[in-house]
């Protein structure tokens, strides 16, 4: 057994590299895959020292860039310089190997394992037995110099979204890593955890590593963080400029192509009578803990009620009890007054209860459907389209046709198989499916994650749409923004509780930033 | 009472060889349910090798050798070639069953060879059991080869970007896991009980399939769980000998079978899993397909 080095960093190709000196330079990088170029002639650079985010839409081709960064695709055309001298990616290991990291948006973590056995899975210095007393002690010097927090001997699943984060930021510096590729860093943190890791991203620059954030929608953190930006739009470069220099708005154009609306006008819609009323609910996770606890509230027509809060807070077991997917442990659902607490799934959509899933993916759709049987789920049991069992396609084929072309889902045709939709089209036409029957209510979970900001404000129009339809929608999400422009009702949650419930034009948002991260700020009356 | 003591203990052993081997397996994903064909197979010309050669070492090592074969073969069907763990497995028990039934036949009767001495009364074979417990114990949780082993069975992309080879490390582990039924199945038929006939084993290696799920993947419960069913075991062949005149000894014999089925019922509730957390290798009888 070969005695690891001292200290926890390997020797690569880029020590010695000084501040402001270019560790990694792609030149004319194209990507071809069978019907599009995915990246056209795209020119990157970073320094060391140096936070440069690359922002795209979804399909502007960041994720192919990242891969091709990473040694998971292999360019067509053009060459990648590390330290000045050109190399090739044969896999993620050449990558690893020449000090690039990647912290992935999906977590590339073993839940059953421990941190420690996360962070020196394939490290090489661990040697054939583990030492992970010496490993732990290394890890920790590592955090106290970034000020990261988390408990190594604790089991991966037991952790938060953030600390999962630091797992991975953690394993690719351990592994030596000089350039660190971060897929929408933010994107599952609270507001808490997203100053923390600014701070801790910092520290890390002025370490001489060279950071790269790939970001999608979130533009104020780009604007806070980075030195430079590189904008890509259909695979090409459209601008690349320093960050002092670049507004909210400018970024957004170059983005986009066109000038978005950041800001939806909460519109008035008067209230009418109280559609959802759910009492005291409480419910058990799959893990069968305590996951809701005496959540209660009421929508009522024309209304949006908005729960703000990160994944994990209860948010799933609500609507899955509201949606009759999960039996509560006590408390109450009641729609247009009648207690529906027990029913099933099915009576709910017959009374007008609409359910936009988060996970559009594989509890939204049925990727082998196609369009119209994937509209058909929600149509089957309405006696206008099914009679005695059986479904009446043609019917359904032109009602497919009509809200493809309504709600603009881009597709050769409805018989095509939903799995070819790329994820704002297929969220699109659960959408469509939905709100076309005309819902009582609407609970939209999650609706526009990682959707780009087109399909985002799009989505967002809708549900105002919804409402002033005199729906009631019940809105989950993460996205304080998103909440703050669309709730008439603001509920943030933190572990199964609401911790208020409050007016959307009296709503202020550090408040319910401090909220969802379970904290009463000081002075407030809740 | 001391006899049957050892025959439980003896019993117990080749569960402990068996089921070890099963675990190695499916901590690294892979799921072998042929366990009782490949245990067929290891005893079947374990016994012949032996018999013809009268050498015991050679019977052990043909035993082992065709059961690291079979290890290989399931590999080669389960990684190589995708195809589903469980189809994969059964192919091999019925495989093991009929050719073992065809080769086997014309050596039916006695061993005829001088039992194998014993260390303290005990079989030597119970003395390496326990030795393999505790390696694979610890080699499981405290080396870096454990650690490869137990991602990949718990998650073989992160493995991969990690840097390990998802499939070399599979082979491997059904490879070593094959090994030990074979051992187990020749010294069922070099030491438990030196006697062929047709399907002789009847079940031992289902119960040895079941105690891996009993085991939670511990090799240490696994060791206990031995113990248990061995006596059992014991116990439904000989009940006059603890328990005279309780039940009838065809009551008797269903026990074992009775309380895996029972263990296996438990073991799949919810209750279980969430009191238990039981630590089922995540990405247990899934091929892994490289991106």
């Amino acid at each position: 057994m070969k005695p690891p080095e001292e200290g926890q960093v390997q020797k690569g190709p880029l020590k010695g590299i000084k501040r402001g000196e270019t560790v990694l330079e792609a030149r004319g990088i194209t990507k071809r895959f069978p019907g599009v170029v995915a990246n056209d002639q795209i020119y990157f650079e970073i320094k060391a020292g140096e936070i440069h985010a690359v922002l795209g839409e979804n399909g502007a081709g960041k994720t192919t860039l990242m891969n091709i960064l990473f040694g998971l695709y292999q360019p067509d055309e053009g060459e990648i310089f590390i330290g000045g001298k050109s190399v090739k990616f044969r896999s993620p290991l050449d990558a690893i190997d020449m000090g690039i990291g990647m912290v992935h948006q999906h977590r590339k973590l073993i839940p059953a394992h421990t941190v420690i056995e996360n962070i020196i899975l394939g490290h090489p210095s661990a040697g054939k037995i583990l030492n992970i007393n010496r490993a732990g002690d290394e890890i920790n010097e590592l955090c106290e110099r970034y000020g990261f927090h988390v408990d190594l001997k604790a089991k991966v699943w037991q952790l938060s979204e953030g600390e999962k984060q630091v797992v991975e930021i953690l394993k690719t510096l351990y592994r030596g890593a000089e350039v660190l590729i971060l897929d929408e860093p933010t994107s599952a943190l609270t507001p808490i955890e997203t100053e923390k890791l600014l701070t801790s991203i910092e520290a890390m620059s002025k370490d001489e590593l060279a950071i790269v954030p790939f970001i999608t929608h979130k533009l104020p953190i780009v604007l806070a963080i980075s030195d430079r930006v590189t904008v890509l739009r259909r695979g090409k470069v459209t601008a690349r400029l320093d960050t002092k220099d670049a507004t909210e708005k400018s970024l957004a154009m170059e983005m986009v192509g066109r000038e978005v609306i950041f800001r939806i006008e909460r519109t008035r819609v008067e209230r009418g009578k109280p559609i959802l009323q759910v009492e005291n609910l409480s419910a058990l996770s799959d893990k069968g803990v305590l996951a809701l606890s005496g959540v209660s509230f009421s929508i009522s027509e024309g209304e949006i009620f908005g729960i703000a809060g990160i994944s994990g807070n209860g948010q799933r077991e609500l609507v899955e009890v509201i949606a009759g997917l999960r039996n509560p442990e006590e408390g109450k659902v009641i729609l247009d007054e009648i207690d529906i607490t027990f029913s099933s799934s099915l009576e709910r959509w017959q009374r007008g209860m609409g359910y936009i899933p988060c996970d559009r993916i594989d509890v939204g759709s049925i990727g082998d459907f196609s369009l119209v049987e994937n509209t058909t789920m929600n149509y089957y049991f309405d006696d206008n389209y099914s009679r005695y069992g059986i479904v009446d396609y043609k019917k359904l084929r032109k009602l497919t046709e009509e809200i493809v072309s309504e709600y603009g889902v881009a597709t050769p045709s409805p018989d095509t198989q939903a799995k070819t939709l790329s994820g704002g089209n297929l969220q699109k036409l659960i959408l469509a499916r939905v709100l076309s029957r005309k819902p009582r209510l609407v609970i939209a979970d999650l609706p526009t994650q990682g959707l780009d900001v087109g399909a985002t404000e799009f989505v967002r129009n809708k549900l105002v749409e919804a409402k002033k339809g005199k729906a009631g929608v019940l809105l989950i999400s993460e996205d304080l923004d998103e909440i703050l422009s669309l709730s008439d009702w603001v509920a943030p949650v933190y572990e199964g509780k609401l911790m208020d419930i409050i007016p959307g034009e009296k709503v202020k948002r550090e408040i319910v930033g401090a909220m969802m991260a379970g904290l009463h700020l000081e002075g407030e009356e809740t | 009472m001391w006899e049957f003591f050892v025959r439980s203990l003896d019993a117990s052993t080749i569960f402990t060889l068996a089921a070890l081997g099963e675990l190695i397996g499916q901590r690294s994903g892979v799921l072998n349910v042929g366990i009782e064909g490949v245990m067929l197979f290891g005893a079947t010309l374990g016994f012949i090798a032996a018999q013809s050669t009268g050498s015991y070492l050679l019977g052990f090592l043909v035993g082992i050798a065709i059961g690291g074969l079979l290890g290989l073969m399931h590999g080669f069907f389960s990684i190589t070639l995708g195809v589903d763990q469980v189809v994969s497995g059964m192919g091999i028990w019925i495989m093991g069953f009929g050719l073992t039934t065809y080769i086997g036949n014309p050596y039916t009767g006695p061993l005829g060879m001088p039992r194998i001495p014993s260390i303290l009364g005990l079989s030597p074979f119970f003395y390496l059991g326990i030795a393999l417990v505790v390696i694979t114990w610890f080699v499981l949780s405290k080396t870096s080869l454990g650690l490869r082993i137990r991602s990949v069975g718990e998650n073989p992309s992160v493995a991969e970007v990690s840097g390990i080879d998802v499939a070399k490390t599979r082979y491997l582990c059904v490879t070593i896991g094959g090994m030990l039924m074979g051992l187990a199945g020749a010294v069922y038929s070099l030491d438990y009980n030196p006697v062929w006939n047709y399907n002789f084993l009847m079940g031992w290696g289902f119960i040895a399939l079941a105690l891996v799920f009993f085991s939670m993947w511990n090799p240490f419960i696994l060791l206990s769980g031995s113990l248990l069913f061995g006596t059992l075991w014991q116990l439904s062949l000989n009940p006059q000998l603890v328990l005279p005149g309780v039940m009838s000894r065809y009551i008797w014999r269903m026990v074992p079978f009775a309380i895996t089925l029972l263990v296996l019922l438990i073991m799949s509730t919810k209750w279980f899993r969430i009191k238990w957390g039981a630590a089922k290798p995540e990405a247990l009888g899934q091929p892994y397909v490289k991106e």
